[in-house]
């Protein structure tokens, strides 16, 4: 007889109508396709005690069916808002507007109800504060078969037998789904929500930091089961993550984002390779884990200065008063998106591109900023 | 948790003793002589000596203290002066009264100040139902519950005439329990038992609504939004981290709650127990009286027991030690 986890009791053995309802729902979810998500020209803006201003400012990425999005950037970027907005998650007075098309269906501004066709079904959540994403008074089984029963129609009992394969899956033993989240270590407590995410399997994985809050050891065991989950589930994935070892390793695109707006995008092996973009040259070098090809160890670089206040942009480029490479059209003029290869960057020197990365490797460039090379 | 239980008790015994003590001292010092009320009816010296010491008031104070617990740890809490009667037969139907409006008053004033705070904490901030549902439970929160009381006898008897002004009407033939089930009674049952419930509601709507508040911003919450529940149950996981707090101020709160009960019965002259024991007190009937606050710090000792093994169910993290 095989035993389950079930609600209330611990471990039973399952009924012969629970088990088949389980391989029912295994087999339906396991049908379900990878997700495409096209964002088009999108922008959010908050409203703040200060005032409105614009925390995204048209971003546009694509994520083909069954790849992974690297999101990277500076804390405050606005990555957390974009993953929040393409879940409807974002507070109320929040100005949307661009596309974001889910399969085809637009899935900005669709109302509460709509949403709840898309949420969890078709794209699930890791947050990025697992530590207090879970009701504190709620055990973790509970919370992982709510999801499930708000969209499969099956019983409470083989929600609970899903939840327990996928703690399995994370690496929880079945017994654990009885407790309630303060007794939860939290690189478990992430875990769980890692299993919450990937309960219905849907389309499209949004992860917020998975790992920020961990320690590092934890960060790379966390990252390889998502790997290896992402491989066998070969859901579509954005990965957002200061870690640009983790999304070279994981992510076939990825998009830097730098005050609201997309510095560079592209395929990572050419992004990474050869940046277009001085903030990712910057960003590329502040790691330790990518030296160049046949070169010396790269010194590590860190960019100084701070992020811009949103709430009054600086005219032109945002990243003109950190870019050691600024001319004085930088500070004036919006710089234009210019397209090399499968490669876009948004800055008005693009062509000085080879020139720039070699300056950029270098300690010196960043620490005496005149402005100009 | 069974030491936890246990402990707890003991000092509930303790504080029961406690409060027993400081009653048998405040009315031994209070100046007027109980029998004075009786010699009104023309008792002989003799008679009053006897009644004294039917009643435990000879000897030493040390001796009546002792003679008094005696009485108490037996439940003999003697005869009314009043009623010439022991006082539990005096009480019981009072207490059945009170409970009559205290029970439902109470647990639906809990539950509808929870459900619309629930209803005004989720609703859009700043919005008509927010806006309106503060202002509402202010103002009724912050009128004395007399005024409440009198307002509705104002308005549903003396001027629309729908129910009775006071009593419980006349019981009439019927007895036993048959005597609640009739219209008569219920008729005049509806008045006291709302004004209890809008007594009781504000408090608890406020409670609710800001800690809906509170919780419907916390992470949690938004990742229950993201699984694509129903709204309601997005709402509800708020509702019900917020009775965590609704539940340490409502028990401890009875105290408070049960003297506003008292002003509702003679508001309304609802036979109950807290009336009883008003007029007991201003007529100087000792036993009747002690009975009644007895009967007071017995129940707001369970209540506040009551609320520790509540809120251990309600949250997981509590360990009793
Ligand atoms: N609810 C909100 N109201 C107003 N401003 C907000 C709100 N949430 C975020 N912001 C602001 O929007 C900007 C982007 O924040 P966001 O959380 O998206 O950054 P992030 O890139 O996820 O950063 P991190 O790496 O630290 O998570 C920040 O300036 C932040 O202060
Ligand atoms: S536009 Fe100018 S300031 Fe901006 S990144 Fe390019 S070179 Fe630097
Ligand atoms: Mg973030």
């Amino acid at each position: 007889m095989v035993a389950v986890a079930s609600p209330r009791f611990g471990q039973r053995p399952a009924s012969p109508a629970t088990l088949a309802e389980l391989e029912k729902l295994t087999e339906r979810l396991a049908r379900k396709p990878a997700a495409h998500l096209l964002v088009d020209g999108l922008s959010i803006g908050y409203s703040t005690l200060r005032g409105r201003f614009h925390a995204v400012e048209d971003v546009s990425f694509e994520v083909p069916a069954g790849t992974n999005l690297g999101l990277v950037g500076e804390s405050g970027c606005g990555k957390s808002t974009v993953v929040k907005t393409l879940m409807g998650l974002q507070p109320e007075a929040t100005q949307v507007s661009g596309r974001a098309l889910l399969d085809g269906q637009n899935i900005l501004g669709l109302d509460e109800t709509a949403l709840r066709d898309v949420r969890w079904k078709r794209m699930s959540l890791i947050t990025q504060s697992a530590m207090n994403s879970l009701d504190p008074v709620y055990c973790i089984g509970d919370q992982i078969s709510e999801a499930i029963l708000a969209h499969e129609p099956v019983s409470k009992a083989t929600a609970w037998a899903r939840a327990e394969q996928m703690f399995a899956l994370v690496g929880l033993p079945a017994g654990r789904l009885y407790e309630f989240p303060h007794m939860f270590s939290g690189g478990m407590r992430q875990r769980a929500v890692i299993a919450m995410a990937l309960a219905l399997n849907a389309g499209l994985l949004l992860a917020d930091e998975p790992t920020t809050a961990l320690d590092p050891i934890m960060q790379s065991q966390i990252m390889t089961r998502i790997r290896g989950i992402h491989a066998h589930l070969r859901c579509s994935m954005i990965l957002v993550t200061h870690d640009i070892a983790v999304v070279a390793e994981t992510c076939e695109n990825i998009v830097v984002m730098y005050a609201g707006k997309v510095a560079e995008s592209g395929p990572t092996a050419e992004v990474l390779e050869s940046p277009l973009h001085p903030y990712t040259m910057g960003l590329k070098n502040a790691f330790p884990r990518l030296p160049e090809r046949g070169a010396p160890r790269q010194p590590l670089i860190s960019i100084p200065g701070v992020v811009p206040n949103l709430l009054l942009p600086p005219a032109g480029c945002r990243f003109a008063s950190r870019c050691p490479f600024a001319t004085e059209v930088c500070h004036r003029v919006t710089p234009p998106v210019v397209q090399v290869g499968a490669q876009r960057a948004a800055c008005h020197h693009t062509d000085r591109a080879a020139e720039f990365r070699v300056a950029a490797a270098r300690p010196e460039t960043w620490r005496t900023m005149r402005g100009a090379v | 948790m069974r030491a936890y239980i246990f402990r707890r008790l003991a000092q509930s015994v303790l504080v029961v003793w406690a409060v027993t003590t400081i009653m048998f001292f405040m009315f031994r010092v209070m100046p007027a002589d109980p029998t004075a009320i009786l010699l009104e009816r023309g008792l002989t010296d003799e008679a009053r000596q006897a009644l004294l010491e039917q009643w435990g008031l000879t000897g030493s104070l040390w001796d009546q203290y002792i003679a008094y617990l005696g009485n108490i740890l037996t439940g003999d809490f003697g005869s009314s002066f009043l009623y010439r009667k022991p006082v539990w037969e005096v009480l019981t139907p009072l207490i059945i009264n009170t409970l009559w409006i205290a029970v439902p008053g109470l647990l639906l004033g809990a539950a509808l100040g929870a459900a619309i705070g629930t209803a005004v904490g989720w609703a859009k901030r700043g919005g008509k139902l927010e806006r309106s549902g503060i202002f509402l439970a202010t103002i009724i929160r912050g009128v004395p519950n007399f005024v409440i009381g009198i307002a509705l006898l104002t308005i549903f008897s003396s001027t629309l005439g729908w129910f009775p002004s006071f009593g419980m009407g006349d019981p009439g033939e019927t007895t036993g329990f048959a005597r609640y089930m009739t219209l008569d009674f219920l008729h005049h049952l509806a008045l006291p038992l709302i004004a209890v419930i809008i007594y009781f509601m504000p408090e608890n709507l406020l409670l609710m609504r800001s800690g809906v508040v509170e919780n419907r911003t916390e992470d949690y919450i938004e990742l229950v939004r993201a699984k694509g529940v129903p709204q309601r149950r997005v709402a509800w996981h708020a509702a019900r981290n917020s009775m965590l707090p609704l539940i340490t101020w409502l028990f401890p709160a009875l105290a408070e709650t049960i003297a506003g009960i008292v002003v509702i019965e003679i508001v309304f002259s609802w036979p109950g127990v807290g009336r009883e024991l008003v007029l007991a007190v201003t007529r100087q009937d000792y036993p009747l009286a002690q009975a009644a606050f007895f009967l007071l710090a017995v129940m707001i000792v369970i209540a506040n027991l009551a609320a520790d093994l509540i809120y251990g169910k309600l949250d997981p993290r509590v360990v009793y030690k």
